[in-house]
């Protein structure tokens, strides 16, 4: 291997080092008695707990694969209705500066408004099913995406549109063919962040009134004193949000194939 | 400087807010819609004068202050500080990058179980979880400021022989503060929604727990009104918070 | 190659210095390659050449921002180990803090060598009036023009009580009739305040109306094509056609040289 070879090596090796020593310090820890199982699972435990949430279930039998497909399924059903609405309303609204103006303190409130305060209305709307989950990720993606389109729209910058009118474009292709593809970077990101509050929103509202789901899951577990369960879906659900993250970068490659990554070195 | 908007947008802006909730409160009136499942705001108003007495209400708004205002001091304090020290210390990152990244995407609010089996069902917990919630944000952003100084400044500083630790405090820092201010906005309003999630699912005071009693109780006016209670609420709060960055950042930079 | 010239006693001394940058996989680049030059004391030198010529490295080299590969920069007879220590320096880029008003940024360089608060305020207020800034103190660098940052950058340097000024291309970024004031500025100043200056520029026309001498530095490996003393008194014209010889004498080293793919230029009728 080259100087160089050994020094790459050497930067990937640190921080798998550092990472395989904290676990077994923390096995060690345990296993020493300093601190209780109960309050601090050790690694061990941990991975015990995953196969049997596979394998068994967890509470009555519950598949982990189950509580999974469920949140995944709330996630996704909300996000897309919420997309679906804001995208064209967004759009709409940020090209016509009157209605902006109008309804821009409805958004900023809407968005203020902590979407699981709504959960109490939403059950007494929907019932305990799986309709209220659907519609309190549906809200609160639904205003976030809302604004970053109503930004997008109106960040276009102007010296592109002035260029389409001197080439005799007409109005339905400068919207069509200009502003939306000019738009669309900005969107993704705020398709980002949306994905993100509705993430956060399922996690809280599997907690409270139901037994399946991740935040349920994790719930249930603490009831049971059963730490172990709690960590192994604490790991399991940063893992799906990394999954819908990364599900969401291959789309933005996809739609935007004119925006060339800079590899920054992110933190 | 953002530019005001103009007078006639304004004016719009309040009409459409008053057109709204007079079309809501003839809704429930008139019957179009059952006042059972949303009732009018003047319902919601007298519900909440009626039942909810200015002390308990001042209570609970209180206590949620006191949560938030402790996690995301908490929050800055901390992340503040380990971020700049990542972000001036390559060694230091190095070591501390792979907890950062593993413990990152979880959600503030999957740590809740955990924190109650650790600190029980009381304060701590909830103030633990507001504090991940606004950490992170705060954190990143001022690790990313930090690495992303102008190396421009840092040449000259070095040129007027400001090195070590006087080139961190007197330039370094100083260069960061509006991306650290930036953060501070979002981790704020993270944790605002993280307070009140908190208060829904674990807790027996605050806003959040208002809502949770209200709807149990049956009193959906007083669950309406506490909800447009927390928007509003939030809303002071950030612009109080963005008041105060761009009297101290602001003055010098665009924030 | 240029034969040194040796001075008496120079304040800046670039003894055989060279620069090389290695990159992974490719040939050696000789930024700078075994470069000789002697500045004497109160000389306004002018460093000329295309972007990438290797000026910007020398004037690094000399600040002691960039170590060198080979060879001794000695500045006052004192090896040159590394940046501040009186090498005062102004850049392209605006290196203010944003977060000082321009007096506070300029009373910074004094206080940071020693002076104490109220002195290095009188100071700043001095070096204010000579930049011909004396109201805009208090201002943010946000709120000022880019002439008038850089104004404020050459008072900064100044603050320092340098033994030498460098200047990477500092109205580089102003618009051309800012650009001439700033050099008319920068003149007058220089008049008042005294000091040796090696100012780089890819403009053979601000280098006429600036230097006593203009170094001419070519690209790959980076050396001296020509040096040229301009006796002219200042303040030079900028109509002034005694210069157009010169000018066509460096543009042409500078065209013949960097233009090697290309036939010979046809003398001008």
């Amino acid at each position: 291997m080259t100087h160089r070879g050994y020094r790459r090596l050497g930067d990937a090796a640190v921080p798998g080092v550092i990472l395989i020593a904290f676990v077994a310090g923390w096995e060690a820890v345990v296993a020493l008695g300093w601190v209780r199982p109960i309050q601090v699972p050790p690694p061990s435990r941990i991975v015990a707990s995953a196969l049997e949430l596979a394998l068994d279930g967890f509470p009555a039998g519950t598949l982990l694969g189950e509580h999974v497909g469920i949140t995944f399924l709330r996630i996704l059903t909300g996000y897309a209705l919420a997309l679906a609405l804001a995208m064209p309303l967004g759009l709409l609204i940020g090209s016509n500066r009157t209605l902006d103006a109008a309804t821009a303190p409805i958004v900023t409130f809407c968005r203020s408004v902590a979407t699981l305060s709504l959960l109490p209305l939403a059950v007494v709307w929907f019932g305990v099913g799986e309709a209220s989950k659907v519609f309190l990720i549906g809200y609160g993606c639904f205003w976030v995406m809302l604004s970053n389109t109503i930004a997008a729209i109106k960040l276009v910058d102007p010296v592109l549109i002035s260029a389409a009118r001197t080439m005799d474009t007409p109005p339905a292709h400068i919207f069509f063919k200009v502003a939306l593809p000019a738009a669309l970077p900005r969107m993704v990101a705020g398709a980002r962040v949306a994905l993100g509050v509705g993430f956060m929103v399922i996690v809280g509202a599997e907690m409270i009134g139901t037994t399946r789901g991740l935040g349920a899951l994790i719930m249930e577990a603490r009831t049971f004193y059963r730490s172990d369960i709690t960590v192994v879906g604490m790991f399991v659900i940063g893992a799906i949000g990394l999954a819908l993250s990364w599900g969401l970068t291959c789309a933005e490659a996809w739609l935007l194939p004119w925006e060339r990554r800079q590899q920054e070195r992110d933190p | 400087m953002r530019p005001r908007a103009r007078l006639s947008e304004r004016l719009a802006g309040m009409l459409s807010v008053i057109v709204m909730l007079t079309i809501w409160e003839l809704a429930s009136r008139f019957g179009w819609q059952d006042p059972q499942i949303l009732p009018a705001p003047s319902e919601a108003l007298l519900a909440a004068a009626r039942l909810l007495g200015p002390w308990d209400l001042a209570q609970h708004v209180g206590i949620s202050l006191f949560r938030i205002l402790a996690g995301f001091g908490l929050a800055a304090v901390v992340g503040v500080s380990l971020g700049i020290v990542l972000g001036w210390s390559p060694l230091a990152a190095r070591c501390l990058r792979p907890f950062v990244e593993v413990l990152r995407p979880i959600p503030p609010l999957a740590w809740l179980p955990l924190a109650i089996i650790w600190f029980g069902l009381g304060e701590p917990s909830k103030v633990f979880v507001i504090f991940l919630g606004a950490f992170f944000p705060i954190f990143t952003s001022a690790w990313r400021g930090m690495t992303m100084v102008s190396p421009t400044l840092i040449r000259a500083a070095q040129t007027m022989d400001v090195d070590g630790a006087r080139l961190l405090w007197q330039v370094a820092i100083p260069a960061t503060l509006p991306d650290i201010a930036a953060g501070l906005r979002v981790g704020f309003g993270l944790a605002f929604g993280i307070l009140v999630a908190a208060e829904l699912i674990a807790a027996k005071s605050g806003m959040g727990y208002l809502i949770m009693e209200a709807r149990q109780l049956g009193q959906l006016g007083i669950a309406i009104f506490g909800i447009f209670l927390i928007g509003v609420v939030n809303l002071v709060a950030d612009h109080q918070l963005a008041r105060a960055v761009r009297a101290t950042v602001g003055r010098w930079s665009n924030v | 190659m240029t034969k040194p010239v040796r001075l008496d006693n120079p304040v800046i001394e670039i003894v055989d210095v060279s620069k090389r940058y290695q990159t992974e996989g490719a040939t050696a680049v000789n930024v700078l390659d075994h470069i000789n030059l002697s500045i004497r004391e109160n000389e306004f030198v002018v460093l000329l050449g295309r972007s990438g010529c290797g000026k910007t490295t020398l004037l690094n080299v000399i600040a002691g921002l960039t170590p060198v590969s080979e060879g001794e920069v000695r500045v006052n007879g004192e090896r040159v180990a590394g940046p501040g220590k009186g090498k005062g320096m102004v850049f392209q880029q605006n290196a203010l803090f944003p977060w000082l008003t321009a007096k506070r940024n300029i009373a910074f360089a004094a206080i940071n060598r020693g002076l104490t608060r109220k002195l290095a305020d009188n100071l700043a207020s001095d070096l204010l009036n000579l930049v011909d800034l004396a109201g805009a103190g208090d201002k943010y660098p946000f709120e000022l023009s880019g002439g008038m940052q850089q104004r404020v950058a050459i008072a900064r340097a100044l603050a320092l009580d340098p033994k030498i000024l460098l200047m990477d291309e500092p109205f580089g970024a102003l618009d051309e009739l800012t650009r001439n004031e700033m050099q008319d500025e920068l003149l007058r100043v220089w008049s008042a305040r005294r000091k040796t200056l090696v100012f780089v520029t890819h403009s053979i026309w601000e280098g006429l109306m600036l230097a006593d001498r203009v170094i001419v530095m070519s690209p790959r490996p980076g050396q001296i094509l020509l040096e040229r003393r301009i006796e002219l008194p200042r303040p030079r014209s900028r109509t002034d056609l005694t210069l157009l010889a010169t000018y066509d004498e460096i543009w042409a080293a500078l065209d013949h040289k960097t233009l090697t793919a290309m036939p010979a230029r046809k003398a001008a009728s």
